[in-house]
């Protein structure tokens, strides 16, 4: 009984609790630690940058937040559910219902126009096309992309697509948003654009994780974590 | 995911991919086509020997001996072999020829006495190994009324015996400008009916008819055709046969070919004495046929028919066959071909298989980031075989739907090379069957090839 009301408070103060994650990739006979105890929460409505050169593990942390990938050790909770002792069949429900991936390259499919793109979570989740552009609408009026919805991805800028993929990352109105260098691929101006609309995402209450190796772009987060070397350290 | 939903993808990427799938769908095509085909040109052979054993009883034996003459190596063999008929036989004449038994390699003694009685000599032609030697029908037998009114009599479970024999005489009537060639069939007056021959316009010849040796005649409907225009023309006209006058007591319906003996429709019937008395004289060859009461009684009867033949002539080997066999082996070489048909059929889906399984093998590779972005969404394992595989389903099922379409098409060219095709609605529906059942096996693998990637590692692949 304990355990599930300790549990409980997780749910209502935690999105994420990483605890003492371990990650290490096989290379020939060695393995090459990728993690090491990273410890990591995230509370409802904040809005966080983990900052960190290449190579410092930061994209394997985000896959295993992302439930793309699982730890090796360690305890995960993502909104209340432990992860880490979830069967990986389970994990692309998880990854349907509690997170919004942004990637740097947008990820949007070539051959699905704009707003099939934006409405394939909800989709995937069992509605019907009609149901989830329904629900969706309020995200593409917010993200100015209502104009788009007939064109196939590659007739966007890149500002625009990646205004796209985080409409698609909200349709599902997720725990969390994760965005991998969102601004990785645009010009300044874009860049600038999208951290604007991630404050003010944030500020309706969304909460976000955004992986980036600049500091200019992590100083827009409200709280910064730095990743050398598999090792997490706030500052 | 809903499966409405996975169809609307399935069909955005179909339209987006026009041409390969029509390319992929090639090989389902030929294969929905021939065995679309196969099915067709099989129904139509099985319908074929139907139809020509249609006039064919089934419980109808045909006898009928072959006189081989009186000539070379079997002549003088059988000239020893038969001194038994020399005993009784009307044909025995066949003493003149006694000292050529010496020739015989098995009897060197056989030469050197000629003075033993013919009786006695006889005695060895009943030797199994002489048997084979007797067995040269050297004897001029003329089948007639005789034999059968003893097969009537000796054998059991009988239906009907008739005889008949075909003949060709040159005959005149109607609008024809000069006498033509045609097939004369002397039969008796229950032919029609073992032969299951209908009347088109008037009846069938009597007894009367030919018992008096009336000219009278039967014509064929193609006969009637040719002669008068129309049966109705030809009925109760003359026709001339070897320049006598015959008047048309009838003519049958439309028979079509038939597996063997008299083709009806070219044939002209005249009564069978009528026939020896006017155009063939003695010297024929007539077929008997008994008509077993039950098909499965034809074995019993054609052993019965042997053993009164063989009362009736010892020596003579009579060629007896009947039409369930005759049915059995057409129907047989008929499945020879159509499994054989059925066999290509199925190696042209398996290599259309493979053709699609590649095409799917290339698409899932192509759309590796795609399936990763979709899996990073939460898509199933499942949603994503069924979409992958329901898109090889349509582009088998496409396939199918144009071959069965082209199989179509075909049949007209098939059928101008006299090939009996005949399309039917499950066939066309196997073979959609098929086609699209061919197509999602082999898409299968691709289909979960592309439900077990890696989330990661399909969407860091460019």
């Amino acid at each position: 009984m304990s355990a599930e009301s300790e549990k409980k408070e997780i749910v209502t103060t935690e999105i994420i609790k990483m605890e003492n994650i371990n990650k290490g990739y096989r290379l020939g006979e060695e393995m090459v630690p990728v993690l090491r105890d990273v410890c990591f929460s995230v509370e409802k409505g904040e809005f966080v940058a983990i900052l960190g050169p290449s190579g410092s593990g930061k994209t394997t942390l985000m896959n295993i937040i992302g439930c793309m990938d699982v730890a090796d050790s360690g305890s995960y909770f993502l909104n209340g559910e432990a992860i880490h002792e979830m069967p990986q069949d389970r994990l692309n429900e998880i990854r349907n219902r509690e997170i919004g991936f942004i990637f740097q390259n947008y990820q949007l499919i070539p051959t699905y126009n704009i707003l099939q793109n934006i409405i394939m979570p909800l989709v995937v989740r069992g509605m019907t096309s009609r149901e989830a552009e329904e629900i969706c609408m309020p995200f593409i009026e917010l993200l100015g992309i209502s104009h788009r919805l007939n064109h196939k991805p590659n007739e966007l800028s890149g500002g625009q697509k990646q205004r796209v993929s985080i409409a698609r990352a909200l349709a599902g109105q997720p725990a969390i948003l994760l965005a991998d260098e969102p601004t990785g691929a645009l010009d300044s101006s874009s860049g600038k654009d999208v951290l604007n609309l991630f404050e003010k995402i944030n500020a309706m209450g969304n909460t976000i994780v955004m992986i980036t190796h600049d500091l200019n772009v992590a100083q827009r987060a409200k709280r910064i974590v730095h990743m050398i070397d598999g090792r997490l350290s706030s500052g | 995911m809903r499966l409405t939903e996975i169809l609307k993808l399935v069909r955005l990427n179909l339209s987006q991919n026009k041409s390969k799938v029509i390319l992929t769908s090639t090989g389902i095509l030929v294969g929905a086509a021939t065995i679309m085909l196969v099915i067709a040109i099989g129904t139509g052979g099985k319908e074929e020997v139907a139809e020509q054993f249609q006039n064919l009883n089934a419980g109808a034996i045909d006898i009928s001996y072959e006189y081989e003459g009186n000539s070379g190596f079997g002549g003088g063999m059988s000239g020893g072999g038969m001194p038994g008929g020399g005993g009784g036989m009307p044909s025995g004449g066949a003493a003149p020829s006694m000292p050529s038994g010496g020739g015989m390699p098995s009897m060197p003694s056989g030469g050197a006495m000629p003075s033993m009685p013919s009786g006695d000599f006889g005695g060895f032609g009943g030797f199994p190994g002489m048997d084979g030697f007797g067995q040269q029908n050297t004897e001029q037998i003329i089948l007639s009324t005789d034999e059968t009114g003893a097969l009537e009599e000796g054998v059991e479970g009988l239906s009907a015996v008739t005889i008949s024999y075909t003949s060709r005489a040159d005959a005149q009537g109607g609008e024809l400008e000069e006498a033509q060639s045609y097939t004369v069939a002397g039969v008796k007056e229950n032919y029609a009916k073992i032969s299951n021959l209908t009347m088109e316009i008037g009846e069938f010849f009597t007894e009367e008819n030919d018992e008096y040796k009336e000219r009278t005649c039967v014509l064929g409907y193609d006969v009637a055709q040719e002669m008068f225009g129309s049966a109705l023309a030809a009925y109760d006209e003359s026709v001339y046969i070897d320049n006598r006058p015959y008047v048309v007591n009838g003519v049958l319906s439309q028979m079509g070919t038939v597996a063997s003996g008299i083709s009806p429709d070219e044939a002209i019937f005249i009564p069978y004495e009528t026939g020896i008395k006017y155009i063939t004289g003695k010297d024929v060859s007539p077929t008997i046929t008994l008509v077993a009461e039950k098909v499965d009684e034809v074995e019993s009867v054609m052993e019965q028919a042997k053993d009164v033949l063989a009362q009736l002539w010892p020596n003579a080997v009579f060629t007896m066959s009947d039409a369930g066999s005759k049915m059995e082996a057409a129907s047989a070489s008929n499945e020879t071909l159509t499994l054989l048909l059925a066999a290509m059929a199925i190696i042209v889906f398996i290599v259309g298989g493979i053709g699609i399984m590649n095409v799917l093998f290339v698409s899932v590779r192509e759309r590796t980031n795609e399936i990763g972005i979709l899996k990073a969404i939460g898509c199933s394992k499942k949603d994503i075989l069924l979409e992958f595989l329901m898109e090889a389903a349509c582009i088998s099922f496409i396939g199918s739907v144009l071959g069965v379409l082209l199989a179509l098409g075909i049949t007209p060219v098939i059928e101008q090379l006299s090939v009996r095709v005949e399309l039917s609605v499950w066939g066309g529906v196997l073979s959609l069957l098929f086609g699209s059942l061919t197509g999602t096996i082999f898409g299968f693998y691709p289909a979960w090839k592309a439900s077990r990637l890696i989330p990661v590692e399909a969407l860091n692949q460019e």
